[in-house]
């Protein structure tokens, strides 16, 4: 075909094409034998063994095929025997875009295993990133990528709900230590550590920023966190967009530059402590003189230099360890969770292959946020499922927060009774509290913090509040909504003792009838219901003029439905929790959003 | 290095923030066909702003490469948003459909009587415009504007951080060297 019959987007492609190839790409585009030792190691293909097109080897291929074509001699001169083939149209950019989003995970578990040292998941996205050169990209990674590039974080975090995030978790601090002085410090120059978290954190999981709050202020640290370029996540890893990790990258940097930070601690997030220690200076083009390091590390650090004294008898549940692909695989971060993890629970069994050998959770590589592809990741999902169920254990620690929701799917997908969890909550739950407390003085911007936690407390929240005003619900009305009549009798007791009118609705009928009558605080709405479905449910409420300001608390256990609610053009959810629940977490989550809601 | 360009009775200026927080007469926003508002700076504006703003757009319905049109702002600090759809993604003639679209934007702020507008850096970061490009279109089309008749005496470009804002003074120091030579 002539380069006249080729699509625009195509050619762009092609020329792109050239600008990225490097000699580790060049090399390993060049290196495959077509051996086979990779087939194996893909969790796709163990769990598709009838599908050769899951092979790692046939995936490189795709874009092996463009490169022989256009920028090796072999190709040029022999195109049928090395199988050179050009892509001309954009449907053969949307058949490569199903290949590289849809089919890999980016995992590397058949690199470590190519005897010929291919990489294959590194020109799998810089194959990704040239397709989103083109725009070409599954939505969900368009819908990320532009949440990070303009609001600053992958999650789309607005800085108001940031700040007020962590003044939650302040106030939840104090509360819990009974010390005034155990605060959130924002933006505090000169800290010895910085800590960076994932916006997954602030938007459904704040207990993981409180937790290393208390870890940080019992180990008597001088810490902070940033106001703006508190992002450690990175898209641009996902979705091959070197410029994208650049730019969040520098955000990030130049923050802890300007706070004259001495040392950036990254939350537990496999691809976040990937992007920013190891990939993250390239991508930006710029060199710190600042250390970083995961807060693996720094609570490993912590208990061994006797900053913070932890009781393992607190944790006698049996876990395992998944070990998160970018951290094993790709930064070698292997030993130091498994020696802290030996440190805080008292029975911890090995999960097998493991370390750079274990398996993806099927979420890697940007797949949570890519809904088109759910079945196959679930299906994909087999291995690891039988790895899981393999250890006998209750509860599986990773460090990584992608890795929480993965394994989270691939839990209830295959219906195991198994919990997920972070190192960070596991020290926190082990964490000898001093008494009394011994603090470092306080600065003064800790100083005016506190004294402002105070005024605010002052501020009676509702007018009959007893000694528990903090976590009483007195007063207010919540509609519980969910077709599981055991889930409606279990969340509405929990509501009902801590002094909340509860009101039940088990479809999504009932519940528009109820809310439009009854006129609750908060609606609690399952997205999995039979019939009208939660997410119509939702938009039609936040279409309504007379139900559209009600707050809705989603509360699901069909995660890889929460696309169809956060892709519509309505408000976003007040709140959201992955079933199951416990009580803690239902309580403190509602508690947020009926304050959001009334103030 | 120069924030700032006089150009008749009008400034150009250049600032870092956030552009949907400006207290501002109208902001521009790089829009999709469609006009749903969608994620990045569409987040902010609807979070912010309320539902109004989209309910807005959906009766517009959808708008097509350079097209521009102008919306209340919501509870926004500012007045009115702009809407428009610029060039993305490595698209045929970038530069003239930018061009086109800054000016469409500036046109139809100027009839709604605003006196100041604040622009993005238009198309750069996800639509992949590059930021030198970016900078020279944009400050060049504001200034042509700005040498005809109008009512807009303030134009500002409000960008996201140094990344975006050191190839905007860059540019802004050569015409600022080009306008003292003639």
């Amino acid at each position: 075909m002539s380069k006249q019959t080729r699509s625009y987007n195509a050619q762009k492609v092609i020329e792109r094409m050239g600008k990225k190839l490097n000699r580790q790409i060049v090399g390993s585009l060049t290196a495959c034998v077509h051996c086979g030792m990779c087939t194996d190691s893909c969790h796709y293909v163990l769990a598709n063994p009838g599908d050769p097109t899951y092979a790692p080897a046939y995936k490189a291929d795709q874009i092996r095929k463009i490169f022989k074509r256009h920028y090796d001699w072999t190709g040029r001169v022999l195109p049928w025997w090395v199988k050179a083939k050009s892509v001309h149209s954009d449907e053969d950019l949307e058949t490569l875009k199903d290949t590289v989003f849809g089919k890999c995970t980016n995992c590397r578990r058949c690199t470590v295993n190519c005897p010929m040292g291919v990489d294959y998941a590194t020109f799998n996205r810089m194959a990704r990133g040239l397709l989103v050169s083109v725009g070409i990209m599954p939505e969900g990674v368009a819908v990320v990528s532009k949440d990070q590039w303009e609001i600053g974080n992958q999650m789309g975090v607005l800085k108001e709900d940031y700040l007020e995030t962590l003044d939650w978790m302040s106030e939840e601090l104090q509360d819990e230590l009974k010390d005034e002085t155990a605060v959130i410090p924002v933006d505090k120059e000169d800290a010895d550590v910085v800590y960076s978290i994932n916006p997954r954190e602030a938007k459904y999981d704040p207990r993981t920023i409180s937790d290393a709050a208390k870890i940080f202020h019992i180990a008597g640290e001088n810490w902070t966190m940033p106001s703006e370029g508190w992002d450690m996540t990175n898209f641009g890893l996902f979705s091959g967009d070197d410029e994208l990790g650049g730019a969040v990258a520098r955000k990030l940097f130049d923050k802890v530059t300007e706070l004259r930070g001495k040392k950036l601690v990254i939350s537990e997030c496999g691809h976040g402590y990937r992007s920013t220690r190891c990939e993250g200076q390239n991508w930006a083009g710029m060199d710190v003189d600042f250390v970083m390091e995961s807060s693996v590390n720094t609570m490993l650090r912590y208990v061994k230099e006797g900053r913070i004294k932890v009781d393992k008898s607190r944790n006698t549940i049996p876990v395992t360890f998944h070990d998160s692909c970018n951290n094993a695989r790709s930064c070698g971060l292997t030993e130091e969770p498994r020696e802290l993890l030996n440190l805080v629970c008292e029975n911890f069994t090995e999960m097998y292959p493991n370390r750079a050998e274990n398996y993806c959770c099927t979420g890697g590589g940007g797949a949570m946020s890519m809904s088109e592809y759910t079945p196959r990741r679930l299906k994909s999902g087999k291995v690891k499922a039988e790895q899981l169920a393999a250890t006998g254990a209750k509860i599986v620690v990773t460090s990584c927060h992608n890795c929480v929701d993965g394994l989270q799917d691939v839990i209830r997908h295959y219906k195991l009774d198994m919990k997920v969890t972070q190192l960070v909550n596991l020290v926190a739950d082990a964490l000898v509290i001093p008494e009394p407390v011994e603090v470092v003085a306080p600065t003064p911007a800790e100083v005016v913090a506190a004294v402002t936690a105070e005024v605010e407390k002052a501020v009676p929240v509702e007018a009959d509040a007893g000694p528990d005003a903090g976590g009483s619900l007195a007063g207010y009305t919540i509609l519980v909504t969910d077709d599981e009549p055991d889930f409606v009798v279990f969340a509405s007791a929990i509501l009902e003792d801590n002094g909340a009118k509860v009101l039940q609705a088990h479809s999504g009928e009932e519940a528009m009838e109820i809310a439009r009558r009854e006129t609750p605080d908060l609606m609690t709405l399952d997205l999995g219901m039979p019939g009208t479905s939660g997410s119509e449910v939702f938009e039609a409420m936040r279409n309504d003029p007379d139900l559209k300001s009600l707050p809705i608390f989603i509360i699901t256990g069909q995660p890889e439905l929460r696309k169809l609610i956060y892709e519509r053009d309505v408000r976003k959810p007040e709140g959201y929790l992955d079933k199951p629940i416990n009580e803690q977490g239902l309580l403190t989550n509602i508690r947020k959003v009926l304050n959001v809601s009334r103030t | 290095m120069p924030d700032t360009l006089q150009v008749n009775n009008s400034s150009i200026r250049l600032m870092k923030g956030d552009i949907t927080e400006l207290e501002i007469d109208a902001f521009v926003f790089y829009a999709q066909h469609d006009l749903k508002l969608g994620s990045g700076f569409g987040t902010a504006i609807s979070l912010r702003g309320g539902p109004t703003i989209q309910e807005e757009l959906d009766a517009i319905g959808s708008i097509g490469t350079t097209d521009a049109v102008i919306t209340d702002a919501g509870k926004l600090k500012a007045k009115h948003i702009v809407h428009a759809v610029g060039p993305r993604f490595q698209e045929v003639d970038l530069e003239t459909k930018l061009r086109t679209t800054i000016l469409n934007c500036l046109k139809i702020a100027d009839s709604k009587g605003a006196a100041g507008i604040a622009f993005p850096a238009m198309g750069a970061g996800f639509y992949g415009v590059p930021l030198p490009v970016c900078a020279e279109v944009s400050l060049r089309a504001i200034s042509d504007y700005l040498c005809q008749e109008t009512g807009l005496k303030d134009v500002t470009v409000c960008l996201l951080d140094n990344r975006e804002y050191k190839p905007f003074t860059d540019q802004l120091t050569t015409m600022t060297a080009s306008s003292a030579k003639a």
